[in-house]
Order: C-alpha cells, then structure tokens, then sequence
C-alpha cells in the first residue's frame, strides 16, 4: 500500500492527521521536523505523499522539500503543506520547490480526505 | 487561599463598560462610604472595575493572581494615617508592581506625598478633585493606546480556534483588561514572540494543568492517560494557530521590519510566580473561558500580550485576505 508520511514538530498534530488518515484505510509514517522527514523519506521509497508543517526546528518544510528535489533527486513524491502561514511569499516559495498544494491550519480531513488518497495512490 | 469569590465589585448596577476600550481592576482600600460611592462612579466612568476585600484578606489577596491595576488607597484606611502608611509599605514590599494611588486629607496638594512615602505610593489625589486621580491612572494604567480593531480582533481570531482546537466546548471570552501584576495564572504558560513593523514583544498562554489533562483524559483516545507533554504539545499548538492568525492579520511583511533586532531576557520565577519582560508597563490580557455543554464544567485560558520591545500605535495596521486569490482555512489550495 502506497505510503503518507505526516511531517510536523507538534505531537498534537501528528497524531491529529495521521490518527484520521489511518481510521479512513491510509498507511500513514510520521516525522518530527524536516530532518527526520528527509531520513524516513530517504529510508521508505513507497511514500507517495508527504504533508508537512513549515515551521518547524532543525529543518523548515519548505528547506526540506527543496532538499527532497535536490538532493535526494526525487520529483515524484507528491508534497501538500499544512501549515499556519499564508503569505503569498511563502506559497510562491513553496510552488518553486514542487509543492503540490497548500492549507492554512486548522486540518479539516472530510474536506480533503478523496484528494490525499489520489495523491497517494 | 483567597478565590474570586473574596473580591467584592464596586460598580453601579446596570452600568456599562466601554466595551472598544481594555478595562483594569483596582483594589479599593477605603473606609469612608461616601468616598467608596465617588470611586465607584470614577470607575463607571474610566473603565475600571473596582474590587474590594477585607482587611483581614488583604495579604493572601495580594498572594492570588487577580489581574490588578492599581491599588486605591485611603490615607486614614485602617483608622489612622499610620496604620495606612504601614499597609502601603507592606503592599510595596509584596508587589512593588502594582501602583498605589492615596487620596490624602482634603487640602493637602495633589502630588504631596505623606512622609516617608514617596517611594511607596506613585501618585496622590484629594476627595472632589478627580481630575488628578484621572491623571495618575492615564499615566500607569492606561498609558498604551491600542487600537480599537486590534483590541477587537484579537479575541476575534482567537475564539475560532480554541474553537477548533476544543471543538466539543463552547467558547467565551472576557472584556480584556490592562493590567499590571505580575503572577502568573496557573501553573503551565506557552511564550512566543510577536515581531511587525509596528510593534515588537511577546503574547503567552497561561493555563492550570490539572483541569486540561482532565479535559484531554475525557477524549477517547488509545494512548492511555494524558501527561504534561501531551498538554505541552496541546499548548504549544495552540499558540502556534493563534500566532499565525495573529501574524496573518497585523503583521504582513515582516522582511519590511526596519528596527534592529533587540531582545531581552524574559525572567520567569514560576515558585514564586513571577514573571518579567524587562518593562513596567501594562498588559493587555484576555480571559477565554471553555465550558463543556454537558457538564457545564469551565477551563480559563488567559492571553496576555506585553508589547515591550517596541510600540507605535500610529502605524497600525490590518491586512486584509483578497476574497478568491486564497483558500479559506482547512482547505487544499492546489497548485
């Protein structure tokens, strides 16, 4: 089965996001910031999509996601960002490194449940 | 252990609060009826909340986080000009935050302060000339102006996510209030920094943790009973969403921050509930209180936000959301 990897530094989001996603038949792997999402990413080549928070300590998810196109070459794993920031700054920043799409906190699974299982799948 | 309860209100029934403007508690030490009458006018009039309590509670009242102003002090409270002389002192040397304001004998001059007292008490008034009380309260309470909108909005973009974050509890939240003590609510508080080309300095979320791991051990979860880590996540998320809203809407394009980057040490003595942000200026805080429909228990959550690093309200500023060129919250905006 086809992989999420949930990225945030926030417990309470983790098991948020990854909590609902398994309950809807997903098979969900977590990450604690952008460091540990590159290694898990690197260590798990089925991970189709990886839904990541921005600010987070020892690496950004946005640092990470260029680093995901970069260095590990990958430009197929499907990125959204769940995050608090909306400044078109930021999402123009996001867009150039390959994110796919983009929501401002708080996470509403039922509005966006069909549309992880494509991205994932 | 002096509760809410031991705090008697003196304002006039059915007054109203301006509600676009912060309130602030005062502590009214005054044995004259005539005179507990005019503050509670003043109060009526400037935005306060007077409060009271026995003299006997007075010690372990001061101990309590109250959310004070100031202090309102009679010059014969207690009986004699020395016996309140010896009260001031010791309300100095317990909080020498808080502001105390005498009002001295008639015909003694505003501003002249009784012997000995210069260093304890900030500021003088006489019975019939509030005009001067007026004056020493705009220049230790109400000394920061802030902006009606941002008063108003704080508590707007706050309430919805509390809301989300606790979404099987209804939201309230209290008229927000200036004030100047320094304990700390509860036993557990987020701190982050809030940094705009108009205003520089911290906003905090103060908690007690007993009745949120209650409230988080009622969620059914798998993971077995609720610890502090759990309730440090929680916070520390929930600052996270407010902080973000509160950056989305007053702080725009913070690369365009013009002042240099100066900081200062946040003290924070949590056995003696102390806080400081190395400035002695007000707060502006808010209370949210969450009430389980069902039960009708309550959690209070307090928000208070210290603007001490930098402060121009003349350059205030909203940003507003263009309708269509973004999601709203929890949707996927796909590229």
């Amino acid at each position: 089965m086809s992989k999420i990897l949930v990225v945030d530094d926030s417990s309470t989001v983790r098991d948020e996001v990854a909590g609902f996603l398994r309950k809807n038949g997903l098979d969900v792997d977590t990450a604690v910031d952008g460091k540990d999402g590159l290694t898990k990413l690197k260590g798990s080549p089925g991970i189709k999509l990886v839904i990541s928070d921005v600010n987070m300590p020892n690496m950004d998810g946005l640092t990470m996601v260029e680093k995901i196109r970069g260095e590990l070459g990958n430009s197929t794993v499907n990125v959204i960002m769940l995050t608090t920031e909306s400044s078109p700054a930021m999402k123009e920043r996001g867009k150039a490194a390959g994110v796919k799409g983009w929501i401002v906190k708080p996470f509403k699974g039922d509005a966006v449940l069909e549309t992880f299982r494509k991205l994932a799948s | 252990m002096v509760n809410s309860s031991s705090f008697e209100c003196c304002r006039k029934q059915g007054s109203k609060l301006n509600e676009n403007k912060p309130v602030s508690k005062v502590l009214v030490l005054e044995d004259c009826p005539a005179h507990v009458e005019a503050i509670r006018n003043f109060c009526d009039e400037n935005n306060l909340i007077g409060v009271k309590v026995t003299r006997s509670r007075l010690a372990s009242a001061l101990r309590s986080n109250f959310d004070l102003g100031a202090i309102f002090l009679a010059e014969s409270y207690g009986g004699s000009s020395e016996e309140s002389a010896g009260i001031a002192r010791k309300i100095h040397a317990a909080r020498p935050e808080l502001p105390i304001i005498m009002r001295r004998q008639t015909g003694a001059m505003p501003n002249d302060f009784p012997p000995g007292l210069d260093a304890v008490v900030c500021g003088t008034y006489v019975a019939g000339d509030m005009a001067s009380l007026r004056k020493v309260i705009d220049e230790y309470i109400f000394n920061c102006e802030y902006p009606n909108a941002l008063v108003r909005g704080i508590s707007e973009l706050t309430s919805p996510v509390l809301g989300s974050v606790f979404s099987d509890m209804g939201v309230a939240v209290d008229a927000p209030c200036l004030v100047r003590d320094r304990i700390i609510f509860g036993e557990v508080f987020s701190l982050i920094p809030l940094e705009s080309t108009w205003c520089r300095g911290y906003m905090m979320i103060q908690a007690e943790e007993e009745p949120i791991l209650d409230l988080l051990n009622r969620r059914e979860t798998s993971q077995g009973a609720a610890d502090f880590r759990d309730l440090n996540s929680l916070l520390g998320e929930l600052t996270n969403l407010i902080w973000g809203a509160f950056k989305n809407r007053y702080v725009g394009d913070a690369d365009a921050l013009s002042h240099s980057q100066v900081q200062v040490p946040l003290l924070i003595n949590h056995k003696q509930k102390y806080i400081s942000f190395g400035s002695e200026s007000p707060h502006l805080c808010f209370t949210y209180r969450l009430k389980d429909e069902q039960s009708g228990r309550t959690v209070k959550l307090h928000q208070r936000f210290a603007f001490s690093l930098s402060w121009s309200p003349e350059d205030f500023r909203e940003f507003e959301q263009v309708a269509g060129e973004t999601a709203g919250a929890g949707e996927l905006d796909l590229f």
